[in-house]
């Protein structure tokens, strides 16, 4: 050790707020022990191929007559210019199976048109209605499809060539996210140093601390934090049980997030642990007790006062499902009265409530409602219903929630496919791959948590906000198409409520 | 299996793939053949009808009279605007002398003054997202047509110092390939903050396009993937943003500047402060203009689309009182002439295009150009430095495609201008009396 260590103590070196005493490379050992034990929060990628067939993109067809005579016409006219005779119109393979293009492998097309531009007298380039027909009016082929790429590789889709869609549109569509141009501080975001964080609480936040005389904490805050905004809503009820809750309560042990399943699932098959939330009934509310395992939260899966007087003071978190329906909004209030700390908003599959009302614009009720009582922090805010792609997050926090519920696309990244009604919550029919195992599955879902995390960052980042926490309820940071509209178009001929 | 070498085509091969492209491009647009469009082809913002539009334009020079020339489906924004035409005995007649040139240099400064003879320019497309045979077809017909096109940001390859009069440098976050010559030698300088597709993003290159060339061109090490972050580094503020802009005119001293913004919720702020900053063109790029290689989440989310940042901008500037000593050009979704008439009736002095130009050259807009599953970048040679595929352009097709492309906007911009009875672009600036919305349809 050196004799300038020996001196420089930690308690003299700053401002004299350090009593610990170690020489300085001792200290500065330990810190840096400190900081090899650290690891920034990240979900683990690989990419996972399919277990069934995914319908392609675009059907190919070749005429076989057309193909033979250009063959022999350009076997004759590039005689011995052999690079030209077996020369193809695709860089992707499409023709370049062992018989080229007289079997052509349409899984490879990705749309380019350069044979149907190329040789129109033989070659059709078509969409694919088998994909066109995947999905319903909300969760669209165009959804499903992504959902699957990111299931898949666990990246953020990137493309080039611009937007290839409607200007505007319904349901989320109606907000586009700012960002800010020159002063940010999260600077580098994903790309660089800075860490942006995804961490939300659940729970009551305190609002200040209180302490003992001898300085013990005193009501100790009931709240816990989880990595990712979201949570896993429970499955369908035709695979509420079985191997479904089982990939479900295992990644959200790896995210570190939750996974909502029915009581009798979890405990029947034996799946409690710290990342499940097991939804219980008002009227088996007394089964609480009997969730060890490290349970940290139930749900109750509807308001009832009683109910909730017997288990406010358990120390397990609790939440209580409330459904957009009727008077959702007294009973809101009610519930917080009571002293209710986590709320969980539910709507159908096309994120509507019973009188067909978006949930952005029941979000934002919800949450300045809460701002204008006061109390908006000692509540969390859960809504699940709707959010069928990964734009979908930022905007429904943007609109007050702090944590969103996945659901469908759960199981479209499993290759599930949806039948029936797939707008009733927990009424779709789920078709399965024909074989598939748990770990395939996990994966999958892991790459598609970590694709739409990823996804949050990128808008995050964009704008410049640190932590996830800090865009709950950021009206600010929305642009509302229609608003832009009004202001853009208002003074033009024919607007609807213009000027004219 | 060995991965194949690729290598220059054969005299022979390029000119079959060359014959059938051009030849294919022809069958598409020309209502004589025997072929109908393809189905796959388009989208709701770039219909099979404008794309094969502007094929037919890049082959006549003329607009098509078989095909909607003039706006897509995407149910808002320029598709749902059109003009409020007069009679056609107050139109002016076919012989008027129509003025569509353009002044860039509104401040009165001792800077390089430059009128540009059409309102539009090329937008940055940078050496690695296209090949140089794409960037020289840009810059000759820039040269024929006096106006400009942008290197983008990946450097100045030599070629283009032959048209350095009409090559805009771009200096942007990652500050590739920007030397103290290529700042020197343009007539005006591009701060890039953000681009309209990924707004906040920064930029990116992927590892399959940034090959030899491309790496040294940018000082980097080839195959290596190339970020440019988000945003300057050295930028907090207006006045660290002044001394970005005073730091390049030190290096240049005649050369205008232009800032180049994408359109959050404060552009009419961004704008402003770039003017008193020193700028002598606001460039806004709006959220739904193409790029190499975007995040899908960026294109349709972050950022307003262009028509809805325009007035913004130029309504917020008059109240201020600067308005007409800078000049606003729009971009990022600009796809016609209509367009580019209409984004002047919401208050843009011009435009720039980006994606027109390549769709003239043959783009199909199968959003591949960051290398697609073969990783070899577009197929039809224009997103691409891979060194077969990049011989599928030409300079000297690509600029004559682009030239006569350009004939044909000029033409019905002239055309729109005749029908309203006004001779000069600068008329119709910010004139949205002359505009009319389609509640109940596209335009």
């Amino acid at each position: 050790m050196l004799a300038t260590d020996l001196d420089r103590t930690s308690d003299n070196m700053g401002d004299g707020s350090m009593t610990i005493q170690l020489p300085v490379a001792e200290q500065a050992r330990l810190n840096r022990e400190r900081a090899d034990d650290y690891h920034r929060y990240h979900i683990d990628t690989t990419e996972t191929e399919h277990r069934q067939k995914f319908p392609r993109r675009f059907n190919v067809k070749v005429g076989k007559f057309g193909l033979a005579k250009l063959l022999v016409k350009e076997f004759f006219k590039y005689f011995g210019h052999w690079d030209v005779v077996f020369s193809r119109p695709c860089t992707y393979g499409v023709f370049s199976g062992p018989v080229g293009g007289f079997s052509p492998r349409p899984d490879l097309c990705v749309g380019c048109l350069r044979c149907e531009v190329q040789h129109p007298e033989f070659v059709t380039v078509t969409h694919n209605p088998d994909l066109a027909a995947l999905g319903d009016s909300y969760l669209t082929s165009k959804h499903i499809s992504t959902i699957d790429e990111e299931a898949k590789k666990g990246s953020v889709p990137v493309r080039g060539q611009g937007y290839r869609g409607r200007f505007g549109g319904p349901g989320f569509d109606q907000m586009f996210t700012d960002m800010s141009e020159i002063v940010r501080p999260s600077r580098d975001g994903i790309h660089g140093r800075e860490l942006i964080g995804t961490s939300v609480d659940l729970g009551s936040k305190p609002m200040r601390l209180k302490f003992t005389s001898d300085g013990g904490l005193l009501d100790a805050p009931k709240m816990m934090a989880i990595q990712v905004p979201f949570i896993y809503a429970p499955p369908p009820d035709s695979v509420s049980t079985g191997i479904i809750p089982e990939i479900l309560a295992e990644t959200a042990g790896i995210v570190d997030t939750l996974a909502f399943l029915p009581e009798s699932t979890v405990t029947n098959q034996g799946l409690a642990s710290p990342y499940v939330v097991p939804m219980i009934a008002p009227g088996q509310i007394g089964n609480i007790e009997s969730h060890g395992n490290g349970t940290r939260m139930i749900e109750m899966t509807s308001w009832n006062l009683e109910a909730w007087n017997q288990i406010k003071e358990h120390p397990l978190l609790v939440s209580i499902q409330l459904p957009f329906a009727g008077d959702w909004m007294s009973t809101m209030i009610e519930m917080v009265d009571n002293g209710v700390s986590i709320i969980h908003f539910v709507s159908d599959h096309h994120g509507e409530s019973d009188e067909g009302r978006f949930v952005m614009d029941l979000y934002q009720e919800a949450h300045f409602a809460l701002v204008e009582k006061g109390c908006r922090d000692e509540v969390t805010l859960i809504g699940t219903g709707g959010i069928a792609g990964a734009d979908h997050l930022p905007k429904s926090i943007i609109t007050g929630m702090d944590a969103v519920g996945l659901d469908h696309p759960l199981l479209i990244a499993m290759q599930a496919r949806l039948l029936g009604d797939t707008k009733t919550r927990g009424a779709a029919g789920v078709k399965l791959p024909a074989t598939f195992d748990k770990e395939w599955a996990v994966q999958r879902i892991l790459n598609l948590s970590c694709s739409w995390r990823d996804q949050l960052l990128e808008i995050l980042g964009a704008m410049g906000v640190r932590e996830v926490r800090r865009l709950r309820g950021e009206i600010g940071r929305a642009m509302w198409c229609g608003h832009l509209e009004a202001e853009a178009f208002g003074d033009i001929e024919g607007f609807p409520g213009g000027e004219h | 299996m060995a991965k194949k070498e690729w290598t220059k085509p054969s005299p022979k091969l390029l000119e079959k793939t060359l014959h059938l492209m051009h030849d294919g491009f022809h069958q598409r647009a020309f209502p004589d053949t025997a072929y109908d469009l393809p189905e796959a082809l388009g989208d709701a913002r770039w219909t099979d009808d404008l794309i094969t539009s502007a094929w037919y334009m890049a082959e006549t020079g003329e607009c098509p009279d078989h095909l909607n020339y003039k706006t897509g489906r995407s149910g808002g924004g320029f598709d749902k605007l059109e003009f409020k035409e007069l009679p056609e005995d107050q139109h002016l007649p076919e012989d008027a002398e129509i003025d569509i040139s353009l002044e860039l240099n509104r401040r009165g400064d001792e800077r390089h003054k430059r009128t540009i003879d059409i309102p539009w320019y090329g937008g940055g497309m940078s050496y690695g997202s296209v090949s140089v045979n794409v960037m020289m077809s840009r810059a000759l017909n820039a040269k024929k047509w006096n106006t400009l096109m942008s290197t983008g940001e990946g450097g100045y390859p030599p070629e283009l110092y032959e048209c350095s009069e009409h090559v805009i440098t771009q200096v942007a976050t990652g500050y590739f390939g920007v030397e103290e010559k290529s700042i020197q030698a343009a007539p005006i300088i591009e701060f890039k903050y953000a681009q309209g597709a990924k707004p906040g993003l920064g930029g990116h290159l992927l590892a399959t396009k940034a090959g030899e060339e491309v790496a040294k061109m940018r000082g980097s090490v080839p195959f290596v993937s190339l970020f440019s972050p988000f945003p300057f580094h050295s930028t907090y503020s207006v006045e660290d943003h002044m001394k970005h802009l005073d730091w390049i005119k030190t290096v240049n001293p005649t050369a205008m500047m232009s800032v180049k913004v994408s359109t959050p919720h404060d552009v009419d702020m961004v704008a402003v402060g770039s003017y008193y900053a020193g700028a002598h063109i606001i460039h806004l790029d709006g959220g739904f203009g193409g790029t190499g290689a975007a995040p899908e989440i960026a294109k349709k989310n972050i950022a307003m689309p262009i028509e809805l940042a325009i007035p913004k901008v130029h309504k917020f500037m008059q109240m201020e009182g600067i308005r007409d000593n800078v000049t606003l050009i729009a971009s990022g979704g600009i796809r016609t002439a209509d367009d580019m008439a209409k984004a002047i009736a919401l208050g843009a002095d011009g435009c720039v295009l980006g994606t027109s130009d390549l769709v003239a050259m043959g783009c199909t807009r199968c959003s591949n150009c960051e290398g697609g599953p073969s990783g070899r970048g577009c197929p039809w040679g224009l997103t691409t430095t891979d060194i077969e595929l990049q011989e599928w352009v030409q300079q000297a097709w690509g600029a004559d495609r682009l030239d006569k492309y350009y004939t044909a906007l000029a033409n019905r911009l002239k055309q729109i201008l005749r029908q309203l009875g006004l001779s000069n672009i600068g008329e119709l600036r910010g004139r949205t009396d002359l505009l009319r919305y389609m509640a109940g349809g596209e335009a």
